[in-house]
């Protein structure tokens, strides 16, 4: 009937419907779960997590999803909501005709402005992904942007402490230095029981396939061949260079930790160099690089892979506290001819991208532990604190300020995130400690002695609390304005096994 | 009675792409079909003034600011005056804009309402409602849509998504799909049916509709730029699959774009030079020649409204596998086609459940081009288009035009027909938003002060009326059977 006649010298084809929701079975009634506002997310619906957003989420569940639209759409959309409850009362008569079809390729006997009530935005979904906030979790989570603000908050507090004389700088530094020695040697302890944890499974795994460990270079060296062999299969080997997938990913997985704290140091070193003279040689930092990606043949080398790595890491730390030291003098005088004013406001809003921009991720996503704090972030900071070591009166004073900076705003952040997944505990005290240290420089630096320290850290600790409880609160009540609208004109989104780079 | 249309657009000819190319043969048939049509468009590199194209399609080149891939800067007013002039020469009915990306399209609709010209949108592609530059792209929708009086998309997804984006009545909004020239692409065993084609593309004798037997080799054709949104990742990560899993399988990608990079690493690293084809951008009239050698037509695009080329690949009797993506599904039946999710390992089964469809020769493909040829034709298009100029002149009654439902209540809502009056359009831009509403109306105010304005300046008798290309006298005919072609 919906097929032309000129069609006589083919089979007519018959108009199956391609439309995905058409297709038999797919609309699954579904039990109407009754909420107070279908609209809007309620803020109770923080509550009924899990199986509400399981229930908004189901595919087959579009039809539900079908409501008019907050806002500006509204007034159009309930039109549409009610042109379908008038259109319903004409069902009988389209029997007749032939059910409409939501293709192209056929001439229908409708108007082509006919608005078929039951497909019309049937494949809208609305606030699909949302995963309502629990406050406790949040308040959790935020406790990362508190360390952060916090860390800037005692740096700038040392650094008026500095410029007031109230404080030697080199006794920030020193406390500074052995702070960070003191986590450099936990994180090392941690790094190196993980490795050690993922050599055994490594090997564990290894034991079933010959010859993926003789290979283990050739797969480091060639990972693409490896791109088209599914992850699963462990079996099989591949155009005939016998490698496996399981090798290869623990060898990746065992490289990736190790190569971090050298990294972030790069990249403070990098951030140095850019804000200044050309310093260090880049061959030299490469070299660290180097160093840490060889490590992956750690039974041909004479030391042990744990101590070339140390001796790496040490290698680069002298390298940037000796570029440091000749940077100095040079810092000390860049800014000499800007006025103080300039120099406070623009250090201010640099501290302020820096946390506005810093990476507060828990790095538990895919290759996460390889991700690191933006470098916008850090280069900001860093500009920070040389605009303001440049307002310091000696050379010793700069340089101090200087690897101050260096330990606060590039590794300090790799510690806490560590620690984080590391051990829960030690994250909240650490959370703890930065607060109330906090509270306290800001109460010795606005008046001075142990007391206004005491106020201090009291009233910082209970703003705090506040702040973090109100803004997750917030938070919790502005998801009810949230509206997502997706919808088959979305992009979809490729799901690929493996990346390509 | 036949209407005076000017078509606006940023986008027509000489560039090439599919919403010219909409632009040219839907003008060219609607000539056909009796209809005096003008495009206005902004000039372009070496052509400004006035030109003529075939069958007397008169082409203003406005001189205009581009800003940003030939989309001209909108400046809301300063298009007034010229355009003015033009549609008062030519005599213009109704105005009939293409593409929501181009201001040029909106600023002429604006003043046509305020000229009190019947409009017609036409929208092309889908958005999305996340990102920022998708937020403020519909809400210059909305303004161009607030006032229009008939919008045309090319397919139900798309009228779905324009319907969302611009708050419209989804009963002003029509479906014309797109359409192909099938002359243009028929596969190479009908070359004999047109003997000037004979000549210039195949060479060799035309292979005659023979079975592909179980170890033929099967070529799988490629036509897109390699753009993200073309999904042109899901692409590089599945040609070596597809390629391990078939023997006898080779692979023709033409197009170029920022992915080619990729694309060629991909075929390095797996050495598969041998066995796919980079052929780089071809143009439009070459495609066809691309789409015969193969016989497979893979389309992995991630958004799409409508995907001309797979219409075109099945006319040139390709099995097409595409993703179940946008308007893709409405497009073509299914004994032409194999979906796919857009997924990696969705893709490889359906291009190898296709390649092992095609060795069993349970896929007719020889009849393909005369099924398409009859599903999709511009005079359709034009005929389709017409009816929606004839319901917003009114030359169709409101509500047979929009109704069609006689006793549901339907004739009460009056805006569908959209009056002329200031205060009435005003209503209608308010409610665009809270700010947004505002702006829009002073927008309008501004612009009826302009029209006021130029009214006295320079007054309609000042502007010569141009002579029409000398026209064929409309066939009788086809308004007889535009009139029965019904609602059977």
């Amino acid at each position: 009937m919906t097929s032309p006649p000129s069609l006589d010298p083919f089979p007519p084809p018959i108009p199956v419907d391609t439309h995905p929701n058409r297709a038999p079975g797919s609309k699954s009634p579904e039990p109407e779960r009754t909420l107070p506002d279908p609209d809007r997310l309620a803020p109770e619906d923080a509550y009924f997590a899990p199986s509400l957003s399981r229930v908004r989420s189901a595919p087959a569940n579009y039809d539900h999803n079908l409501r008019s639209l907050d806002g500006d759409n509204a007034a159009h959309l309930s039109s549409a909501a009610a042109l379908r409850k008038k259109l319903t009362g004409s069902g009988r008569r389209r029997k007749r005709k032939g059910a409409w079809k939501k293709l192209l390729w056929v001439k229908q006997s409708y108007p082509d402005n006919y608005t078929d009530t039951e497909t019309f935005l049937d494949h809208l979904q609305r606030n699909p992904r949302v995963r309502p906030y629990d406050f406790w979790p949040l308040v959790a989570d935020s406790t990362v942007i508190v360390q952060h603000v916090c860390s800037v908050v005692i740096f700038v507090c040392c650094f008026v402490g500095i410029v007031q004389d109230r404080v030697s700088p080199v006794s920030i530094v020193c406390w500074g230095s052995v702070g960070t020695a003191v986590g450099w040697i936990l994180w090392d302890n941690w790094i190196w029981n993980e490795h050690a944890q993922a050599v055994q499974s490594a090997e564990r795994t290894a034991e079933g396939d010959d010859g993926s460990s003789s290979s283990s270079m050739a797969s480091a060296a060639n990972p693409p061949a490896n791109d088209t062999q599914p992850d699963d299969t462990k079996t099989n080997a591949i155009h005939g260079l016998g490698l496996t997938m399981s090798g290869n990913q623990s060898k990746e997985h065992l490289a990736s930790p190790s190569t971090d704290l050298n990294e972030s140091i790069d990249g403070v070193a990098y951030a140095t160099a850019q804000t200044a003279v050309p310093s260090a040689p880049p061959s030299t930092i490469h070299n660290s690089t180097d160093g840490a990606l060889s490590q992956d043949i750690p039974r041909v080398s004479m030391l042990s892979p744990r101590n070339r790595q140390r001796m790496t890491t040490v290698k680069s730390a002298f390298l940037i506290y000796f570029a440091l030291l000749g940077l100095s003098p040079i810092l000390k005088s860049l800014t000499k001819s800007t006025a103080s004013d300039s120099i406070w406001a623009m250090s201010c809003w640099l501290l302020i991208m820096n946390i506005f921009s810093f990476d507060y991720g828990s790095g538990e996503g895919a290759g996460a532990t390889t991700k690191f704090p933006a470098s916008l972030s850090t280069n900001a900071a860093v500009m920070a604190s040389t605009v303001l070591a440049s307002r310091l009166p000696s050379t010793t004073h700069v340089f101090s300020l200087m690897l101050f900076s260096m330990e606060v705003f590039g590794l300090f952040p790799i510690f806490r995130r560590q620690l984080r997944q590391k051990s829960w505990t030690g994250h909240v005290v650490l959370t703890l400690t930065l607060v109330i240290v906090a509270g306290g420089a800001v109460g010795v630096t606005l008046s001075g002695g142990w007391a206004a320290a005491i106020i201090g850290s009291v009233l910082g600790s209970i703003l705090t609390a506040l702040v973090m409880g109100g803004c997750s609160w917030w938070l919790i009540s502005l998801q009810k304005y949230k509206n997502v609208v997706i919808g088959p004109w979305d992009p979809a989104r490729p799901i690929i096994r493996r990346h390509w780079n | 009675m036949p209407y005076n249309i000017a078509m606006v657009s940023d986008f027509f000819f000489p560039q090439s792409g599919g919403i010219e190319s909409h632009i040219y043969q839907l003008s060219s048939k609607l000539i056909d079909r009796g209809h005096k049509v003008i495009v206005i468009t902004h000039a372009y590199k070496g052509r400004t003034g006035v030109r003529y194209l075939t069958n007397g399609l008169k082409i203003y080149h406005v001189p205009f600011f581009v800003i940003y891939r030939e989309t001209t800067f909108p400046t809301v007013f300063s298009f007034f005056p010229i355009f003015r002039n033009i549609v008062i020469r030519e005599e213009i009915d109704i105005v009939h804009g293409h593409a929501s990306l181009s201001s040029f399209c909106g600023e002429a609709i604006l003043h046509a309402r305020t000229m009190g010209l019947r409009t017609v949108f036409t929208d092309h592609s889908l958005f999305g409602f996340a990102d920022a530059a998708s937020i403020l792209t519909n809400k210059l929708l909305k303004f161009t849509l607030s006032d229009v009086d008939h919008a045309i998309c090319v397919s139900h997804t798309c009228k779905e998504n324009t319907v969302l984006r611009a708050s419209l009545d989804p009963l002003m909004v029509s479906v014309i799909p797109n359409a192909v020239v099938a002359e243009n692409f028929c596969p190479l065993s009908h070359t004999t049916r047109l003997p000037d084609q004979t000549l210039s593309s195949s060479p060799d004798p035309p292979l005659s509709p023979r079975p592909i037997g179980p170890d033929d080799p099967i070529t799988i054709v490629v036509i897109s730029r390699l753009f993200y949104n073309k999904g042109t990742d899901l692409l590089i990560a599945s040609i070596p699959r597809i390629l391990a899993s078939n023997p006898n399988t080779r692979f023709i990608i033409a197009g170029s774009g920022p992915k080619a990079i990729d694309l060629e690493q991909m075929l390095e690293r797996n050495v598969l030079q041998d066995k796919v084809e980079l052929l780089g951008s071809v143009r439009h009239e070459e495609v066809r020649d691309v789409m015969v050698r193969g016989d497979i037509y893979l389309h992995p695009s991630l958004t799409e409204a409508f995907g001309t080329v797979i219409v075109e690949a099945a006319s040139c009797g390709l099995y097409v596998v595409c993703t179940r993506v946008g308007g893709i599904p409405e497009v073509l039946p299914q004994h032409m086609t194999t979906f796919a999710k857009p997924e990696e390992d969705d893709i490889v089964l359906a291009t190898s459940k296709a390649i092992s469809a095609l060795r069993s020769n349970r896929v007719r493909t020889d009849r393909f081009h005369d099924q398409v040829k009859m599903m999709y034709s511009w005079r359709d298009v034009a005929e389709r288009t017409e009816r929606v100029y004839e319901g917003i002149i009114g030359d169709i009654r409101p509500e047979e035009f929009y109704g069609y439902y006689p006793g549901q209540g339907w004739e009460a809502s009056g805006d569908r027909v959209r009056s002329f009056a200031l205060i009435d359009r005003l209503k209608r831009y308010y409610g665009c938003g809270v700010w947004a509403g505002k702006l829009f109306c002073l927008c309008v105010v501004i612009d009826f002060l302009i029209y006021v304005f130029l009214e006295m300046w320079f007054p309609r008798a000042n502007i010569d009326i141009a002579r029409s290309w000398p026209k064929k006298p409309p066939a009788p005919k086809s308004r007889e059977s535009n009139t029965s072609r019904g609602y059977r």
